[in-house]
Formats: structure tokens, C-alpha cells, sequence
């Protein structure tokens, strides 16, 4: 954080030479307008040509603070700008190399909250330096000033400013709170809506509609509570503020005029009174605001340097050991005796021993929670074993390169993510610059080329949050196309046909078999028709392996095995579509 | 994202009648607080007036005790006691006004926001009762989105006016238009010298005005931009990560991000030219206070004083101008959303109660006759004369492809939609003439998911009935066989769903849905079976639910399964908006139709 604004000293400082240019000019003012009356106006005789002479310097001083202002203006926010963009792409870059583990368990919302709101906390504090430094300049300008020309009026004019900007910090802390509530409430509104608009059916099908709009008014309330918290916490505040000034006014008046009708004081000096009273009110405002605002960017700041000082754990070994690039038999698995356990302590595998041989595919049946995902996940070292090791044609995939690892080690997760991004360049993830050729070629062998060219601009039809919403069995066949494009070594298939709607999923069936002959394959799988596409069946129990076979032989000899799949069959499914 | 400046898109902007529409009929919402609306506007214009009593009082000190005083000391004579008298009582009424604007001020705030709030609640109440009133078809026209987005960003913007915007607006023109007012009175002459400076004033302020509009909305652009960015990098770390593409996807949301800084420069850029121009604005009319007022005094056509109470006057003068610029793109984007919220308010009910209307009777036939229907005037027709009639206690299960109107001639039979042609009759109570409470108790609709609403356990079997008693909702639980099975969570039904039921498994999520139909107990029950296979050991626990949940009720129920249309006591198959045959699975599978076919391939497929 720090870092970044010594990178940017020069422009903040120029953004404070400007404020101090703008301070000139401000402070210049009331008292040119004090010498045109005590020299032009109240002169005896009146002088026309002074008056004419501090009538024009008014115009140049306040050309000056006028000038300045804009350019004081333009430079803080360039320079706060420009913080928050460098910061916003520090974070962005850092959350995409943290570790698997660590995205496990930062929540997203989290991650978005540094890179947004937190920035912007930091923003405003930066776009408050330079001109904070000159408020600070300008009220010790005027105060000097006025206390050369009459030290006791001075008193009495700015005695009770100092309370602005008491209450204007006290005025941010306590707004900052409920301005926050005023948002969670409005956010739990919204989630009220969003619910009953998602779940219309729902509540029209079960004629809850009552029953949500007394959970509607509830939160309405809540809203309309907070709001007139924050509203309250204005009314005492802000006419408090307002009070002050007019308490220097008052006095100014009182001990000033009293001044005058003793002849010991002008009535320009106490014209030039007033208005330095008027002009210090915004300045000290801003100063009890940037203490608060300060605080909360503090905080702000120290929760965006946590992430950018978590050092990613997976990265490259010192020195890494490349991978056999060339040779007929590409892609042997090796697990050694591989122990491991996710960061809240569930072990998962234990003692595993598996070898899949260069070009077979195999399919990891068993329970939820048997490690059947997480085998899954080790090969492309999302993760690191804590015991035994994971060797990729020989090497250890920790003392791989990791990039090299990851283009050899193809994945299509449980979850299937999408880009909002074309059909095209989402298939071509892994080679933004592959030929259409290559991305169709892809597209063909997951089954997906077909309703891709009955989309309406075909592989540029933008999809995702505001293009064209796919079905879950498309999305997940832009998945498969996507991994396949990498020509993986070892391609991992976790859970790829399970959002497929049961009539379709032949054809992704007939796809994966294209897909998988001749290259290394894991295929984590719960529908029996895609097991028996696997050369080899592994049972999984408890983090090691129960049984292992063909899927005859499985069916043939272990227990197990049968009421695993009993249990998948269970759930059979009228096959409508295809025969009707 | 905080902060947003508010903009307005072209398209949005309100003319000047649809303006004056807008206003008329927010005006007549805040109708039941039209006495504090009013209070409130007196107390900004008392508070207003005060900001420009003060100059007005040293202009009489000025001039009534100051000058005289300092012309007798001039002279060598004495003060005139008669100054004294009157600087204290200027200072005496100074001190007056000072607490009459705090208590003025402090008394509008609260009263203009109870108002505004007020008026947003009944408008957030009135507009989400409305959503909930909005038949089917409208849902389906509609993106969940955008319906989402009139109750939140839409009402929103109007908060942020009315927390922050609306008293600085009233009070800003109120000052402006009092203080022209004043000064004028004070000397015409010098305010129409001063009066240079508006046609300035009025065309930047304009121009800054359009510009800056135009700058805010491609900041909001941009800012969407960045931020779904930045959602979509954070969601999708792990396909980025397993491509290998974190150093490319980085530099893609540089770039971005490089977009929103400069468009956030071009709006500081519109900032930093007007702000200028206006403060200039105003140093230019002190000087010309100063000179031409300056002039005028030793013409002896002005006071000091009034020099003095125009130089303090437009001191205050030009910042409410700044603001109320700002302002103006807020209170225009309020407006457009103000409008949409109002359409939506106007959009008709299709779905809805007659004048007259009459309970349904419980537990009797339903009669489905000559029925037609399509989901938009010009749309396909996707029923046509389908005629049927449902026995009380009847199961009746539907099986036919997607598309071909199953769910369709079950949603009608409910009442989410109404026929286009022909009538659906329960009890010979047409179902357009029962009152929308009778049918919503008596017909009960469970969906192929166990959607599940934000709260407990309990809050959500009572989804429909709240007022349900803990008893209630443990009877309802206890008649479907599964109350051990929600007890025995560690915190009960008191445990907490998560966001969409992320806790509960998909076959408990069911079990839910159907406890909520349990506890309306309705006479009919329109059941849409689920496609997804649920895990083994709740499956038979949602199977023995259902049974439970159908014994003693007309059912109607979408099969996707045909163990389900086995056991019915007859099927209906439709195809192609019509129901092509209706019987027995027995006599339905010895006819030898399609169904007959489906059930052949079924067997095929399960090697029986």
C-alpha cells in the first residue's frame, strides 16, 4: 500500500503545490474585499480609482483559487485514481495465483469486497492528501492573518470552528455505521424479492403470497428503520455544524462592531472578518471527515494488504524438473502411497496406491466422500499430497513446471464454469489463438458442434450472465470441447455427464469414447452407462481402494461394487424424449 | 458498487410530461403525509431565510449604528447612544435567527426523510405485492432479473435521493430563489449588474449538466464491467488456474480496468472545468459588489452596509448552485425510475378475482372441458380441446414429451393460468369464479424442486400458512412419516436452510416442499414429479412422503417416471397439445399405443 504511494509521490506533490497555489488565492480574497472598502469605499474622500484597483485584484485572486481549484481537483482524484487501478490490478492478479486451499475457505463475496469497496476507501483517502494538506494549510493562513490584524477578534471569530470539525468527525463515525445497516437491510430486501421472483412458482403454486409480503413488510421496516437512524444522526449533526459558523458571526459582530463604534476597527477589516469565518467552514469540515474516512481506509488498506501478502503455495519447484516431452507411451499416472488431508483436517486418502497405464481410462467408483474428486484434483496439483507423491511419466508433479503440468493434465470440473465470453473463445481457453478448425474439431468430438450451429450467431454467440443461456448438458459439452482443445496428456473427467438431461446423454457418451481412446483418462462417474465406457472400474472406500477390475469382473465378484451401482440404479429414469 | 454516481440513460430521460406525471402521482402517493410534507417545506424555507438573515442584520448594524457612529467619531463628537442600542439588538436578533435555523434545520431533516421513507416503504410494499399479484405469463415473458431489478437498483436510487439529495435540492433553489429575492430588494440596481454572471452560470451549469450525465454513465458502464470481471475471475480461479491462464486473464482485467480509470478521469475532467468556472462566477459578482457597489456608494446611491450584505450573500451563494447541478442528474434518474416502477404498478393482472366471487367446494370432481390454451396471444397453441374429468380422490398421472403440455394442462387445472378457451370447473364452480384464497387452499401445486426460502426448517413448511403453530407444522411432518428425519438435525427445524438449500440434501429439500403441501392440506394435489435421480437413501423416504401425502386427495401428477404412472389409477398421455389416450396403465399398455410403446421400452432398457 505504502509501496504505491511513494510510486506516486511526485504527482501527489504536485497536487499539493497546486493546493497551496489555490490557498493563495482563497485566503487572498476577503482581505482584498477588506482593503477596497476601507480604502475605496470608506475613504475620506471615497476613492473611485481604489475602489476600481481592489475590485480587479479581486478578479485576479479569485481567478487564482478559482483555476486552482479545478486543477487541485483534477490532479487528486488522477492521482487517487490511479492508486485504485494499480491496487485493483495488484489484487486481481495475486487472487488468480492463491492456491486451491486458499479459495476454498475465502469466501467470494470476501474477495470481491477488496477489490471494490475496500479500494474505494483507499481511493478517497488518497484523493484527500493534497487536499487535506491544503485545508490544513489554508486554515493556519487565516488564522495567522487574523491574528495579525486583531488577535482578540480573532478569538471570538474562529474560537468555535475548531467544533466543526470535531463534529464532523463524529458526524462521519457515527453516519458510517448506519449508512452500512441501511445496505445490509436494503441486501436482505432484496434477497426477500429475488427469492420470491426465483421461487414464483413456488409461491404462487403453495398461494404464499400473503405469507411473503408480511416477510417483505418486515424488512421494508427494517429499512425504513435504518434510514431514519442515518436520517437522525444528520439532523443532529449537521445544523450543529452550521450553528458554529454563525456563532463566529455573531461574536465578530458583537466584539467587532463594538470595535468599530470605538474607532479601534475598520469596517472593512470586519466585512474581511466575516468572510474568512464563511470560508473556513468547508476546510475544517473536510478535516474532521478525513480523520474518520481515514480510520475506516486504514482498515480497508490493512484487509487488502493481507491478501496481497498470502503467498500462493502451490508454485514452482526452485528447480523444476521439465516433463518427458516426446515418446509413444505419454501419460502414465503413478500414485505412491499418497496421504492427504484438506485444510479442516478431513483426511481423505490414505495410503493410496494406483498406476494407470499410458492411454488406459479408468473409472473411480464409490461413495460420496470416498476421495474419488480428489484424486482428481492431485493430478493437476490443485493441491499438495502431504504424504507419498503423485508421479506424471516419471515426475513428481510438484517438481514439475507447473504450467507445463497444467496443459498436459486436462480437467472438466464437477461444476462446469463458463466465461461470459464467446462459445469460441470459451472453447478455446486453453489457446486463445487456436484456428477455428481446431476449436470446431474440439467442439465435434464433445458432441457439442451441432446446437452450437443452431445458435443464432453460431460459435460467436456470446453466452454467460447477459448472452445466451445454455441448458446445463450444452454448458457442460462447451466444458469437455474446452478441455479437449489442450490435447491433454491425461484428461479428467469429474462427474461430465451428470447435469446432462438422461435422453441426451448418449451422445455425450458417444463423444467421451471418441474422446478417450488412446489417451489417459479418469473419468469420476455415477451413471453405468459412462462406467462401462472405462477400460478399468476402481472402487473407492474410505481413501483407498476396495476393488478394481473391468466392470464385468467388478459386477462378477465384488459386493460392494453391486450395491454401489444398485444404488445408481434405483433412480432409473423414463427415457421420454427419445422414444416418443 | 457505493458510490456510483447517478446517471441517466437517454432512452430513460423523462420529457416534460411525463415528468409532470410522475410528480402528480408520487405527490398523490404521499397523500397520508401530506401534513408533515408541508411542515417540512416551511421549516427548509424558514431555515433558508435565516442563512440570509444574518448578512441582512450587519447591514443594519452597518448602516443604523456602525456608519453613523464612525461619521459622529469622524466629526469629534460623541457616539450617538441610539448606534449602541441598535448593534445590540442586531446582535440580540443575530442570536435569535442563529437557533431558530438550528432547531428549523434539525426539525426538516427528520421530518422531509420521515416523509421520503415513508413514501418508499409503501412504494417498495405496494410494488412487490403487485409482483406477487402478476400472473404466470408475465413471469414467463420477463427476465427474473429485471423484475428483481425494479424492487432493488430502481427503489435504491430513490433512497440515496432521499437520504442525501432531496432536502439539499429544496433547500438549494429555496436559497437561490430567496436570496435573488432579497438582493433585488436590497438594490435592483446592483443585482442587475450581478445579473451578468447568470447567463454564465445557467449555460455552464447546463453543459456540465449534459456532460456530466453522459461521463457518470459510462463510469456505471465501466464499473459493471470491472466488477463482473472481477466476479467472474474469483468464480472461475479454478478453470483459470487449470488452464494455466492467470497471467493472461490478468492482463485482460488490466485492461479493463484501464478503461474504468480513464472514464473515471473524463468525469473529473467535466469536474474540473465547472467548478472553476463557477467559483469564478462568484468572485465576479463580489467584485463587481465591490466596484460598482463600491461606485454607487460614493454616488450615494447605496449603502456600505448593502455592499456588505451583498458581498456576505454571495459568499453562500454558489456552492447551493454546484450542489443542485449534482443534484439534478440524481433527481433525474429517480424520476426514470420512479416511471418504471409506476408501469410496472399498471401492468395488468390476469390471474384475478372476481367481483363476487365463491369458495370452491372442497373434495369434488373436476371437469376440464373443450380446454385451449396458448402462453401469448400470437404464440403457438399449446392445448387444444382437451376434455377430461377428475373424480374426487382420483390419482390421475400425465406423461407425454417436454413441450407437448402436461405441465401445461396441470397449471391450468391449479389456476396459474386461465384457459383461452373452454372452462375448467371444480364442484361446477368455474375456476375463474372462486375466490383466489379458496383455490390456493384447496389446490395445492409442489414443484419438481424443493425450492427453499432463506430461514429455518420450520419457517419454511410454513411457508404458506405462518401462522401456522410449532404443533401444526410437527403434525404435518409426522403425517408424512419424516419428522425424525428433520429432528434429528442438530439444531431441529430450527436449523437454518442457507442461501437456495445449500445444506440440504436434494430428496430433504422435496421432503420440505411436501411437508408445506401437507400442512395446507389441500383437496387437489398437482404434483410435478422430479427429472434428477436423488440419493438412494432418501429417495425411498420421499416415495413413502408422496404415497402419504396423495392418500385421500385428488392428485394430478406429472410423471417422469413410469412407476409412477403405474401406480396411478389411470394415465393421460399427451402429445402435441392434445390428450391422446386416457385410461388404466392396464389398458393403456394392452391397447397398444404410444404409451404402450414407452412402457416396452422402459422394461427394455431396465432388462426386466
Amino acid at each position: 500500500m505504502w509501496e504505491r504511494i511513494k510510486i506516486q509521490r511526485w504527482g501527489i506533490a504536485l497536487g499539493v503545490l497546486i493546493g497551496m497555489c489555490w490557498t493563495v488565492g482563497k485566503v487572498a480574497v476577503p482581505w482584498v474585499v477588506g482593503r477596497g472598502v476601507d480604502q475605496g469605499i470608506e475613504a475620506t474622500p471615497p476613492d473611485v480609482d481604489a475602489i476600481r484597483f481592489w475590485a480587479l485584484m479581486v478578479l485576479v485572486a479569485g481567478g487564482t483559487s478559482a483555476i486552482f481549484a479545478g486543477a487541485r481537483r483534477y490532479q487528486a482524484f488522477r492521482e487517487a485514481r490511479r492508486t485504485e487501478a494499480a491496487l485493483r490490478d495488484q489484487v486481481y492478479a495475486h487472487i488468480q495465483r492463491l492456491h486451491f486451499a486458499y479459495h476454498d475457505r475465502t469466501q467470494a463475496g470476501q474477495l470481491m469486497s477488496r477489490g471494490n469497496t475496500d479500494l474505494q476507501q483507499v481511493q478517497q483517502v488518497v484523493v484527500m492528501i493534497p487536499i487535506t494538506i491544503s485545508n490544513a494549510l489554508t486554515v493556519s493562513a487565516v488564522t495567522v492573518l487574523l491574528i495579525l490584524i486583531d488577535p482578540i477578534l480573532t478569538l471570538f471569530a474562529l474560537g468555535s470552528l475548531p467544533l466543526v470539525n470535531i463534529l464532523g468527525k463524529k458526524f462521519s463515525t457515527n453516519l458510517f455505521p448506519n449508512v452500512m445497516r441501511i445496505q445490509e437491510e436494503s441486501a436482505q430486501l432484496a434477497s426477500v424479492v429475488d427469492e420470491t421472483v426465483q421461487g414464483i412458482r413456488v409461491v404462487k403454486g403453495f398461494g404464499a403470497e400473503p405469507a411473503q409480503s408480511g416477510r417483505l413488510r418486515t424488512e421494508a421496516d427494517d429499512v425504513y428503520e435504518a434510514a431514519m437512524d442515518a436520517s437522525k444522526v444528520r439532523s443532529i449533526y449537521l445544523p450543529a455544524i452550521e450553528l458554529m459558523p454563525n456563532v463566529g458571526l455573531i461574536l465578530v459582530l458583537a466584539y467587532g462592531g463594538h470595535q468599530v463604534l470605538n474607532g479601534n476597527l475598520t469596517i472593512g477589516t470586519l466585512l474581511s472578518f466575516n468572510l474568512y469565518v464563511v470560508l473556513l467552514i468547508q476546510p475544517l469540515r473536510m478535516l474532521g471527515m478525513i480523520i474518520a474516512q481515514a480510520q475506516r481506509a486504514a482498515a480497508a488498506g490493512a484487509r487488502v494488504s493481507e491478501v496481497l501478502s498470502t503467498a500462493p503455495r502451490i508454485v514452482d519447484a526452485p528447480h523444476p524438473t521439465p516433463l518427458p516431452s516426446a515418446g509413444p507411451h505419454l501419460g502414465e499416472v503413478v500414485f505412491e502411497n499418497v496421504g492427504f488431508a484438506y485444510a479442516d483436517g478431513t483426511r481423505v486418502l490414505d495410503g493410496l496406491d494406483l498406476r494407470i497405464e499410458p492411454g488406459e481410462s479408468v473409472a473411480l467408483v464409490g461413495p460420496t466422500g470416498s476421495g474419488k474428486s480428489t484424486i482428481a484434483r492431485l493430478i493437476p496439483r490443485f493441491y499438495d499430497v502431504q504424504e507419498g507423491q503423485i508421479l506424471l511419466d516419471g515426475v513428481d508433479v510438484q517438481k514439475a513446471p507447473l504450467a507445463e503440468l497444467r496443459r498436459s493434465v486436462g480437467i472438466v470440473f464437477e461444476e462446469t464454469f463458463l466465461f461470459s465470453d464467446t462459445i469460441a473463445a470459451n472453447i478455446a481457453f486453453a489457446d486463445p489463438n487456436a484456428p477455428q478448425g481446431q476449436i470446431e474439431r474440439a467442439a465435434r468430438l464433445a458432441g457439442a458442434h451441432d446446437f452450437i450451429e443452431e445458435l443464432p450467431q453460431g460459435y460467436l454467440t456470446e453466452i454467460g450472465e447477459r448472452g445466451f443461456s445454455l441448458s446445463g448438458g450444452q454448458r457442460q459439452r462447451i466444458a469437455i470441447a474446452r478441455a479437449i482443445l489442450a490435447d491433454p496428456r491425461v484428461l479428467i473427467l469429474d462427474d461430465a455427464t451428470s447435469s446432462v438431461d438422461p435422453t441426451k446423454e448418449h451422445e455425450i457418451r458417444d463423444a467421451l469414447g471418441e474422446v478417450m481412446r488412446g489417451r489417459t483418462t479418469v473419468v469420476i462417474a455415477h451413471r453405468p452407462a459412462t462406467i462401462a465406457l472405462a477400460d478399468r472400474v476402481v472402487l473407492l472406500g474410505q481413501g483407498r481402494i476396495v476393488a478394481e477390475g473391468t466392470h464385468e469382473d467388478l459386477l462378477r465378484t465384488s459386493a460392494a461394487y453391486r450395491e454401489v451401482l444398485a444404488a445408481i440404479e434405483e433412480a432409473g429414469e423414463l427415457p421420454e424424449e427419445t422414444h416418443l | 458498487m457505493r458510490g456510483v454516481p447517478s446517471g441517466v440513460d437517454e432512452a430513460d430521460r423523462l420529457d416534460r410530461e411525463q415528468a409532470k406525471h410522475v410528480l402528480r402521482r408520487a405527490l398523490s402517493m404521499m397523500q397520508p403525509y401530506r401534513r408533515n410534507l408541508r411542515i417540512s417545506i416551511a421549516l427548509i424555507a424558514t431555515y433558508t431565510s435565516c442563512i440570509l438573515a444574518g448578512p441582512y442584520l450587519v447591514r443594519w448594524a452597518i448602516d443604523s449604528s456602525i456608519t453613523p457612529a464612525a461619521e459622529a467619531l469622524r466629526a469629534g463628537e460623541a457616539v450617538p447612544t441610539d448606534a449602541v442600542r441598535i448593534l445590540n439588538t442586531a446582535i440580540a436578533l443575530y442570536v435569535v435567527i442563529a437557533i431558530v435555523h438550528y432547531i428549523a434545520q434539525r426539525t426538516a431533516i427528520v421530518t422531509l426523510a420521515r416523509v421520503g421513507e415513508s413514501f418508499l416503504r409503501d412504494l417498495r410494499l405496494r410494488v412487490f405485492a403487485h409482483l406477487q399479484r402478476l400472473s404466470m405469463p408475465y413471469y414467463d415473458r420477463e427476465k427474473a432479473g429485471v423484475i428483481v431489478s425494479r424492487m432493488t437498483s430502481d427503489v435504491d436510487a430513490m433512497q440515496e435521493l432521499v437520504q442525501m439529495g432531496l432536502l439539499h435540492f429544496v433547500s438549494a433553489i429555496m436559497l437561490l430563489f430567496i436570496a435573488l429575492i432579497w438582493l433585488t430588494f436590497v438594490s435592483w440596481q446592483l443585482m442587475l449588474v450581478c445579473a451578468i454572471a447568470i447567463p454564465f452560470v445557467v449555460i455552464a451549469s447546463i453543459k456540465f449538466q449534459r456532460d456530466s450525465n453522459r461521463a457518470y454513465l459510462t463510469v456505471r458502464d465501466r464499473i459493471g464491467n470491472t466488477l463482473s470481471h472481477l466476479q467472474e475471475g474469483i468464480a472461475g480461479v479454478r478453470v483459470i488456474q487449470a488452464y494455466g491462464r492467470q497471467d493472461l486473464e490478468a492482463q485482460r482485467f488490466a485492461s479493463g480496468n484501464q478503461e474504468l480509470y480513464v472514464a473515471h478521469m473524463e468525469s473529473v475532467k467535466v469536474q474540473a472545468w465547472y467548478i472553476p468556472v463557477i467559483e469564478f462566477a462568484g468572485y465576479f459578482t463580489t467584485a463587481i459588489a465591490l466596484g460598482v457597489g463600491g461606485w454607487m456608494v460614493t454616488e450615494d446611491m447605496l449603502t456600505i452596509g448593502a455592499v456588505a450584505f451583498f458581498v456576505l450573500t454571495l459568499s453562500n451563494l454558489f456552492e447551493p448552485i454546484q450542489q443542485l447541478s449534482q443534484l439534478f442528474n440524481q433527481l433525474q434518474s429517480s424520476g426514470a425510475a420512479l416511471q418504471k416502477l409506476f408501469q410496472l404498478l399498471d401492468t395488468d393482472i390476469d390471474v384475478n378475482e372476481r367481483p363476487g366471487a365463491i369458495d370452491l367446494p372442497k373434495h369434488s370432481t373436476i371437469e376440464v372441458e373443450d380446454v385451449m390454451f396458448r402462453y401469448s396471444p400470437d404464440g403457438e397453441t399449446v392445448l387444444d380441446g382437451v376434455q377430461l374429468t377428475i373424480a374426487p380422490g382420483e390419482r390421475l398421472a400425465l406423461v407425454g414429451p417436454t413441450g407437448a403440455g402436461k405441465s401445461t394442462l396441470a397449471k391450468l387445472v391449479a389456476r396459474l393460468y386461465d384457459p383461452v378457451g373452454g372452462t375448467i370447473r371444480m364442484g361446477g364452480v368455474d375456476l375463474r369464479d372462486a375466490t383466489l384464497e379458496s383455490l390456493r387452499r384447496e389446490i395445492v401445486v409442489v414443484p419438481q424442486e424443493g425450492f427453499l426460502f432463506h430461514g429455518t426448517v420450520r419457517d419454511n413448511v410454513r411457508l404458506a400458512r405462518p401462522e401456522a403453530t410449532d404443533s401444526e407444522v410437527l403434525a404435518a411432518l409426522e403425517s408424512l412419516g419424516v419428522r425424525e428425519r428433520f429432528e434429528a438435525f442438530s439444531e431441529g427445524l430450527d436449523t437454518e436452510v442457507n442461501e437456495r438449500g445449500s445444506r440440504l440434501s436434494a430428496g430433504e429439500k422435496q421432503l420440505v416442499s411436501l411437508a408445506r403441501a401437507a400442512l395446507v392440506d389441500p383437496s387437489v394435489l398437482v404434483l410435478d414429479e422430479a427429472t434428477s435421480s436423488l440419493d438412494p437413501g432418501t429417495e425411498a423416504l420421499v416415495e413413502r412422503a408422496m404415497e402419504r401425502l396423495m392418500e385421500g386427495r385428488t392428485v394430478i401428477v406429472i410423471a417422469h417416471r413410469l412407476s409412477t404412472s403405474e401406480r396411478a389409477h389411470r394415465v393421460g398421455v399427451v402429445t402435441e397439445g392434445t390428450l391422446l389416450e386416457l385410461g388404466t396403465h392396464d389398458e393403456l399398455v394392452a391397447s397398444g399405443g404410444h404409451y404402450a410403446a414407452l412402457y416396452a421400452t422402459w422394461v427394455g432398457g431396465l432388462g426386466r
